[in-house]
């Protein structure tokens, strides 16, 4: 049982890596770019939120922000530790940043903050208030529980068991977000909701990226990614419009 | 970030022809306190060549051992080292056990496991299997194990021993690709429609929770697509990928540096996916700014040395490397640069991102 086949055959076949050892060059960096790309997001998401911890009008809100900085945290410590497989140094890529900086409020959606970091251009943006931090936090983790689906069938395998454990802990990050909705809208602060919803829905549908990548395609055939962004795009829409429509909170214009 | 340990070598035992089980205790530390199926990464210096090499610990987590086979690659410098020079009382450097070619242990669950092996794949999955048998009571585990022939099984006399412990619970079926056996089905290769015929009448693929497999690369597909076409889901069904997909030995760098080099600019080439691109760049810009600016969709993440995202090979001429968190000497050695902190110093580079 000695007999191989070319990787390319063997990934494009739907088979999967399991080390670093086994990966090619070019599969190994745009691998990593996607782990960067989902640490990074999860640090500044988690500094950005740890921020508003204070902010939450009760107890049970504190307790519920500070379990998602906790546990945005912990992802992002999880799949950081794949990267240092593969020779990243962990210790300092957790402070080789400033992850709560934001630009400022009135910045034009889609605008990268910097060369240096991989975020998600959504968490360029910062929080004003409770009510602008729990619209955020629906919206973008609609956001991210469609594209975790992209990464749970990823070709390497122990990416792909890292997001099985982080999928669920994001879903409840987003109930979350929906308990906290219901109850700003029942203490009468619709107006403030609206308005959140209005300037956070352009940010996280920019999120995205360009709708045909000239990677997808490679990304493709590699067993990375599945989807385009444009199909994930939409499947996001489809999901937070029923998600505003069930709170009753005003769609904002597309 | 990974790091080497000194390991004693207490015993190397033959196992079959051409291949060896090294038995190993950690000499200053490292955690060695390994989960079943994971592996162990080596270094060995060949001709100042360091080659590294991964290998999968065989030992169950109860049999107080850290161990791992080893089987003879065709021209594989660190195999037939282990092979035919290792031995006992030498020490070998390896990096703590790594791999996630696991379930979580439940002692009170009565699980049904599925595992397959190719050749030398049977490496993990004999540990996960001794760890299971012994620590869920409950469990059951089928093993469907395919060789060339009959000396070529790994392990032969052990699996008899654990068959005859596990009475019951545990169930081999060797499939030989050369020696004929009583039942035809037994005969050939293990691809989709031996696991096709094998779930019609051994197998009661239904009662499956988790399968893994562990073998070439065709293999692993061909398994892989049956147990789907059976129900079985990605999170069921756990993969290993080895030795034959690992890179032969590496060839040193071939230096050309220039001299003495006055221009404030460089002729670079860089190429990626296959494609060469030559432009001219300032010497005061990274390898990676300069490659971006060109179009070139060069990879990076942090531009701060620390991820290795951006790491490539200078095949051709001199660059600075002003800081490096990431890469190791030994890859240093051999040419490989972080690209987003390296600045040409020779007026002409090669640039590899693919090797």
């Amino acid at each position: 049982m000695t007999d191989t086949m070319d990787i390319t055959d063997y990934l494009a076949q739907g088979g999967r890596l399991t080390n670093p050892a086994n990966v090619p060059s070019r599969y190994r960096a745009e691998l990593m770019k996607i782990m960067a790309t989902f640490v990074d997001s999860e640090l500044a998401g988690a500094a950005g939120f740890a921020n508003v911890i204070n902010a939450g009008p009760g107890i049970k809100e504190r307790i519920a922000a500070a379990r998602i900085v906790l546990e945005k945290t912990d992802n992002a410590d999880r799949v950081l530790r794949l990267m240092g497989e593969f020779g990243a140094n962990t210790d300092r890529y957790a402070n080789h940043h400033p992850w709560s900086d934001r630009l400022p409020r009135d910045t034009a959606p889609g605008t990268p903050r910097s060369a240096h970091d991989m975020r998600l251009s959504v968490l360029n943006y910062p929080l004003t208030d409770w009510a602008d931090a729990v619209v955020m936090n629906l919206l973008m983790g609609l956001a991210v529980g469609v594209q975790l689906t992209e990464f749970l069938t990823s070709s390497y395998q122990p990416f792909a068991e890292a997001i099985r454990e982080v999928a669920p802990r994001e879903q409840r990050h987003t109930e979350l977000a929906v308990e906290g909705l219901q109850k700003l809208i029942a203490q009468g602060e619709l107006d403030a909701v609206n308005q959140a919803a209005a300037y956070w829905w352009p940010r996280v549908s920019e999120s995205f990226g360009a709708g045909v990548s000239p990677r997808g395609e490679a990304l493709n055939a590699m067993g990375l990614r599945s989807k385009s962004n444009a199909d994930l795009r939409t499947e996001w829409v489809e999901v937070a419009t029923a998600a505003l429509k069930e709170l009753g909170i005003t769609h904002p214009a597309p | 970030m990974a790091r080497f340990h000194q390991l004693s070598v207490t015993d190397v035992t033959k196992t079959i022809r051409d291949a060896v089980v090294v038995t190993l205790k950690p000499v200053n530390g490292g955690d060695f306190d390994f989960t079943q199926g994971q592996y162990l990464t080596f270094r060995q210096d060949f001709d100042g060549t360091e080659v590294r090499r991964s290998y999968s610990i065989c030992a169950g987590k109860d049999d107080g051992v850290l161990q791992v086979g080893i089987k003879k690659v065709e021209g594989g410098a660190f195999s037939t080292w282990a092979n035919e020079t290792l031995a006992a009382g030498m020490t070998i450097e390896a990096m703590e056990p790594m791999g996630s070619f696991h379930t979580p242990i439940t002692p009170d669950a009565g699980k049904t496991y599925l595992g397959f092996a190719g050749g030398s794949g049977i490496t993990p999955v004999l540990s996960i299997m001794k760890t299971v048998l012994m620590r869920e009571p409950l469990s059951t585990f089928t093993l469907v194990y395919a060789n060339r022939g009959v000396n070529t099984i790994m392990f032969r006399e052990e699996l008899e021993d654990l068959k005859n412990l596990y009475m019951g619970r545990l169930t081999v079926i060797h499939i030989l690709e050369s020696d004929a056996q009583d039942i035809d089905l037994f005969t050939g290769r293990v691809d989709t429609e031996k696991c096709k015929a094998l779930f019609e009448h051994w197998i009661d693929i239904e009662s499956v929770d988790t399968s893994f497999i562990c073998g070439p690369e065709p293999m692993m597909l061909g398994i892989a697509a049956a147990l789907r076409d059976h129900g079985l889901s990605d999170d069921q069904i756990k993969f290993e990928l080895f030795a034959s997909a690992q890179p032969g030995r590496l060839k040193r760098k071939a230096s050309t540096a220039e001299s003495g080099a006055q221009a404030k600019s460089t002729e670079a080439t860089i190429t990626m996916d296959g494609a060469a691109r030559s432009f001219t760049m300032d010497k005061d810009q990274s390898i990676l700014d300069a490659a971006l600016e060109n179009a070139l969709d060069a990879p990076y993440a942090c531009k701060a040395g620390v991820c290795s995202t951006c790491k490539c090979k200078v095949l051709e001429g001199d660059v600075e490397m002003v800081a490096n968190h990431a890469l190791e000497d030994y890859e240093v050695a051999q040419g490989y640069v972080l690209s987003c902190q390296s600045f040409p110093i020779s007026d002409r580079v090669v640039v590899d991102y693919d090797q």
